[in-house]
């Protein structure tokens, strides 16, 4: 083995630490977040286009029977107000805030969603237990914020309806 | 064997226009296939900084020559005559100009003002804005005016009281207050302290029918679906009879 290569390789290894590195210090490289799909949103242009225009919103279910759930967290109401999925299954939900910080919280299990205006809040949840669940913010958000809650109902996978690709699931259709 | 090989090389190069043109049509029909769901928009309207402005940006003393158009309906004072016509009278800037936007991009249905706000340019709607936002509530009225309509019966009173003061939190109803005023305001909402009782009740249930449907982000089409016939009444008459600056008792 030559000095050469030696350096070779140590100059390798040192730009490989470089990739951790920049996520530990969370140094913003725009080629990584072009890979993984930008998670800013305009929190005062929601209604105007993209993912969370008003008939996007609610349960959307993939060809493979993937479960999406969107949601707005504003003061003071989740939008959707009540939740439709089925028992057991993965659910990606992802929420954000037109206004204000929220937190949303489902009773009975120990999830909890930090809401943010201008960002997208990622998570994925599953309910093994059909039920009605309530799901309050808990994080203090304004006067009304005690009256902020929405509700979510788990009902087992064979009553869960058959949606199309552009229909998005709600409470009112089940 | 020189001129064949030039033949097959200039051969793939003229398929490669025809080649991108595949791609372009295959992309687009499975872009067209994708996005076979339009958007629903509820209001063009976006309370950005610049949108404040223009919408504050009116001359009063022009607006009040505009207003001469609208005062056989709405008054001269801003209050009107009919309980189902909305009083325009001190109702916030930004909740008037909004309505009058949403009515001019048919977001808004109404017979009635549609073609009126069609008629105004985008100047003329600030100004009357800025002149029906400083009109001062005349005590000594020169209006026909039906409100403020008589007091609602005690129980229907109780009922709409706790709902402008606290909501109902098992419910998931937030206290109208905290949008609507007094406790705070958010831009675009109007007070309802000098609204008529039937313009409330008619609006109250044309949001839970989803009739009315230009709410940015659905607050009321969410609330009024989840108010009971009854307490859309309550809402109403109290609203109606001036009682809603009032702050709340949980009687
Ligand atoms: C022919 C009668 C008539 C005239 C004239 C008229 N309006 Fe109206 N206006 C109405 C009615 C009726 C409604 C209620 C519509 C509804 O029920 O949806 C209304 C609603 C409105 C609203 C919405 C109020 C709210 O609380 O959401 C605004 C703002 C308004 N008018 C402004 C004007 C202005 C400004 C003019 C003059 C340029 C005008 N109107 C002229 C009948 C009229
Ligand atoms: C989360 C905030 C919020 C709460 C809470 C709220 N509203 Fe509203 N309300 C709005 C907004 C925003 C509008 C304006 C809609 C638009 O932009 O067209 C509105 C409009 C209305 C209107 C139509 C007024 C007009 O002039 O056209 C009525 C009536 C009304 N609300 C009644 C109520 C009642 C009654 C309650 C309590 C049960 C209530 N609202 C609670 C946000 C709220």
């Amino acid at each position: 083995m030559n000095w050469q290569k030696v350096r070779t390789l140590l100059i390798t290894v040192l730009l490989l630490c470089l990739i951790p590195a920049t996520r530990y210090y969370q140094i913003d490289v725009p080629l990584l977040r072009f890979l993984k799909g930008s998670r800013q949103v305009d929190p005062l242009a929601l209604h105007l286009s993209g993912e969370f225009v008003e008939n996007n919103l609610g349960t959307e279910q993939g060809p493979d029977g993937s479960v999406t759930v969107r949601m707005i967290a504003q003061q003071y109401l989740f939008i959707p107000h009540c939740i439709l999925v089925p028992a057991g299954v993965p659910v990606h939900l992802r929420i954000t805030s037109a206004d204000a910080v929220h937190s949303l919280t489902f009773n009975g299990t120990d999830y909890a969603v930090k809401v943010l205006p201008g960002t997208i809040s990622d998570a994925q949840l599953e309910f093994p237990h059909p039920g009605e669940y309530q799901m309050p913010c808990r994080e203090f958000c304004g006067a009304g914020h005690y009256a902020m809650r929405s509700e979510l109902k788990v009902v087992p996978r064979e009553q869960f309806p058959v949606l199309r690709p552009e229909e998005r699931g709600n409470c009112a259709a089940q | 064997m020189q001129r064949n090989r030039h033949r097959r090389f200039s051969f793939s190069v003229w398929r490669l226009p025809r080649l991108a043109g595949v791609i372009v049509v295959a992309s687009s029909l499975l872009l067209l296939a994708s996005d076979n769901r339009p958007d629903r928009i509820p209001s063009y309207v976006s309370w950005t900084p610049e949108t404040i402005a223009a919408a504050s940006a009116g001359d009063a003393f022009r607006g009040m020559l505009l207003a001469r158009h609208c005062d056989h309906c709405h008054g001269a004072e801003g209050f009107s005559a009919v309980a189902s016509t909305p009083n325009l009278v001190r109702m916030d800037k930004l909740a008037i100009w909004k309505q009058l936007e949403d009515f001019r991009a048919h977001k808004r249905t109404s017979r009635v003002m549609e073609p009126i706000s069609e008629s105004l340019s985008p100047r003329d709607v600030a100004d009357v804005v800025a002149y029906y936002s400083k009109l001062p509530v005349f005590t000594d009225p020169q209006d026909n005016r039906s409100f403020p309509q008589s007091r609602p019966d005690p129980a229907h009173a109780g009922i709409a009281s706790r709902l402008i003061s606290f909501g109902d939190g098992e419910r998931g109803i937030p206290p109208c207050q905290t949008c609507h005023g007094p406790v705070a305001y958010r831009p675009g909402v109007p007070s309802l302290a000098t609204q008529n009782a039937d313009y409330v009740l008619n609006q109250l249930e044309a949001f839970a029918s989803r009739a009315r449907a230009n709410d940015i982000n659905e607050p009321m089409r969410t609330i009024a679906a989840l108010l009971t016939e009854d307490e859309r009444h309550a809402l109403a008459e109290y609203y109606g009879a001036g009682l809603g600056l009032q702050p709340g008792s949980s009687k």
